[in-house]
């Protein structure tokens, strides 16, 4: 009983990590038909600029909205100077540029952070608590981490759903020339997705890093997971990601703490395949309903 | 109201419009019309913006349309219904004729779905649907209603009539024309099938190869036999 309270609850929160990614994931594919690689190292940027600030002194609430900013900067940077370029061509070439990304951010970080394994503070603690005779293995920090994803998930559906930005977005995705025509400007909406991408993709980097040790790499194991966590989805809908997210940590938590951890990557993969064989979109994905 | 002074578009080097001039007046239907290949969809978007033409101008109540993007367009009072549709599929009736709504020039007012709803009830019957359930008729009723939530002053249609029934089209059309008596709507309307379009014409606008062969009166054009077969296929 107590180690499937502590499975479930370990997992709940890893899982809630891989949402956070696969929402970013999401973001982008939602609004430009674009699968970002360079997502993780991304937000391992937006996680040292929290760092840098930590250095200096600053409480840990400020280096997270300066973290949570720089997302939202570097994810309409990238838009603007590395994507913008390749509009007209194929989605693939903007696909391979951000494979480029993830390698040049990863080494500029090396060089400009150091590769040296840094610790990241954890915001209400890494102690779980105790009810009665069961230890409860959720720490105030993992309880930060759902509530904030939660959070963040639901600001998502109510931007696209309810406001006239979230539509002028949808939109701008579905149908670009369409959406022009009717006084869209498309372009700005493109950069605006980028931003709030990364953005969501900042707070994973910085979920990840919370107890933990931050380095250039530290964000690739989350990469594999948190693609797999999005495809299972259905890398259309943001409650998909986070579900699909929540599916593979308390899974892969669960093949951990009875089988071995050894199988947890095999098993991610196989949940993967096992899902779409019997759903091909991911679990929350619409028929497809494309121009006709 | 729309004056169009030698516009010309090129492909590369292949002249979609040569020298094109006409006027359509305010308040009337415009009909342009032509075989395949004419020119006549090259004509809306080069007017919407989408394409950018070589030589030419084109004026919208004196403003220029040449240099204007198209994002600005509907706020400058123009819509432009493009060829095939352009239903947003993914997206509800009502989120459709919303956005129609958001790039209205006039934003003091609110934009009215009720009026677009009490001219196609069909709409309001499924103002809650997926767009891409909707029929051929219904979805070009739901792309003239969503030009029309922008209240605009000129209206592009591009081959509305494209794969509806007659009888569809004919209630189509009859919407249209008292949509003009009504509203006092300029419409420029774009079609192969010629003998429909000029049914509900004031005017129309014959193309050949990217040049104007004939401009008057829609009445006119429709007696001439000889035109008729050497154009318009009927």
């Amino acid at each position: 009983m107590q180690q499937l309270l502590t499975t479930a609850l370990t997992g709940l929160t890893l899982g809630m990590v891989y949402a956070a990614f696969a929402l970013a994931l999401v973001l982008i594919w939602r609004s430009t038909r674009i699968i970002n690689f360079a997502q993780a190292p991304m937000a391992m940027v937006t996680t040292y600029v929290a760092l840098v600030l930590i250095d200096a002194g600053l409480s840990y609430w400020i280096a997270f909205a300066a973290a949570l900013l720089a997302g939202l900067v570097l994810g309409a940077a990238v838009e603007r100077i590395v994507i913008r370029p390749v509009e007209g061509a194929t989605h693939i070439n903007a696909v391979i540029l951000t494979l480029g990304l993830f390698i040049v951010l990863n080494a500029a970080a090396a060089v400009v952070f150091g590769s040296q394994y840094r610790s990241f503070p954890a915001p209400f603690g890494l102690r779980g608590f105790q009810v009665g005779e069961v230890n409860v293995a959720l720490t105030g920090f993992g309880i930060f981490t759902i509530v904030s994803v939660l959070v963040v998930m639901g600001l998502l559906v109510a931007l696209f759903r309810l406001t006239d930005l979230g539509l002028k977005m949808r939109a701008s995705a579905f149908n670009g020339e369409v959406a022009r025509l009717l006084g869209v400007r498309v372009s700005g909406m493109l950069t605006l997705g980028w931003a709030l991408a990364a953005l969501v993709g900042s707070l994973s980097g910085l979920l990840i890093a919370g107890g933990s040790l931050v380095h250039p790499a530290y964000m690739d194991s989350v990469v594999v997971f948190g693609f797999v966590a999005a495809v299972l989805g259905g890398l259309d809908s943001p409650v998909g990601a986070v579900i699909g997210g929540l599916l593979l940590g308390v899974s892969l938590s669960v093949v951990s703490g009875y089988v071995g951890s050894e199988l947890v990557a095999l098993s991610a993969l196989l949940i993967l395949m096992l899902v779409l064989l019997l759903k091909p979109g991911g679990l929350f994905s619409h028929a497809a309903e494309r121009r006709v | 109201m729309l004056d169009v002074h030698d516009l010309t578009t090129s492909y590369g080097p292949v002249k979609a419009l040569d020298h094109v001039t006409f006027s359509a007046p305010r308040g009337k239907v415009t009909a342009v019309l032509g075989a395949n290949g004419a020119g006549k969809t090259t004509l809306l978007r080069t007017l919407s913006g989408l394409l950018r033409p070589t030589e030419g101008t084109a004026t919208l109540d004196g403003t220029d349309l040449v240099d204007t993007p198209t994002e600005k367009m509907s706020a400058l009072g123009l819509s432009h219904v493009p060829e095939g549709r352009g239903v947003i599929t993914e997206l509800t009736v009502e989120e459709n004729l919303r956005l129609g709504g958001l790039g209205r020039s006039d934003r003091s007012r609110p934009a009215d779905m009720d009026r677009i709803f009490s001219l196609f009830p069909v709409l309001g019957d499924r103002r809650n649907a997926n767009a891409h359930v909707l029929s051929g008729g219904e979805r070009q009723m739901l792309v003239i209603g969503r030009a029309l939530m922008a209240n605009p002053k000129l209206l592009l249609l591009d081959e509305p009539s494209l794969g509806l029934a007659p009888r569809i089209v004919a209630q189509i059309f009859g919407l249209l024309r008292s949509l003009v008596e009504s509203d006092g709507l300029t419409v420029l309307l774009v079609e192969q099938n010629a003998r429909s379009a000029l049914s509900i014409a004031d005017f129309g606008v014959v193309l050949n190869l990217g040049r104007v062969v004939v401009h008057d009166d829609a009445g006119v054009l429709a007696a001439d036999e000889k035109l008729r077969h050497a154009y318009l296929g009927f």
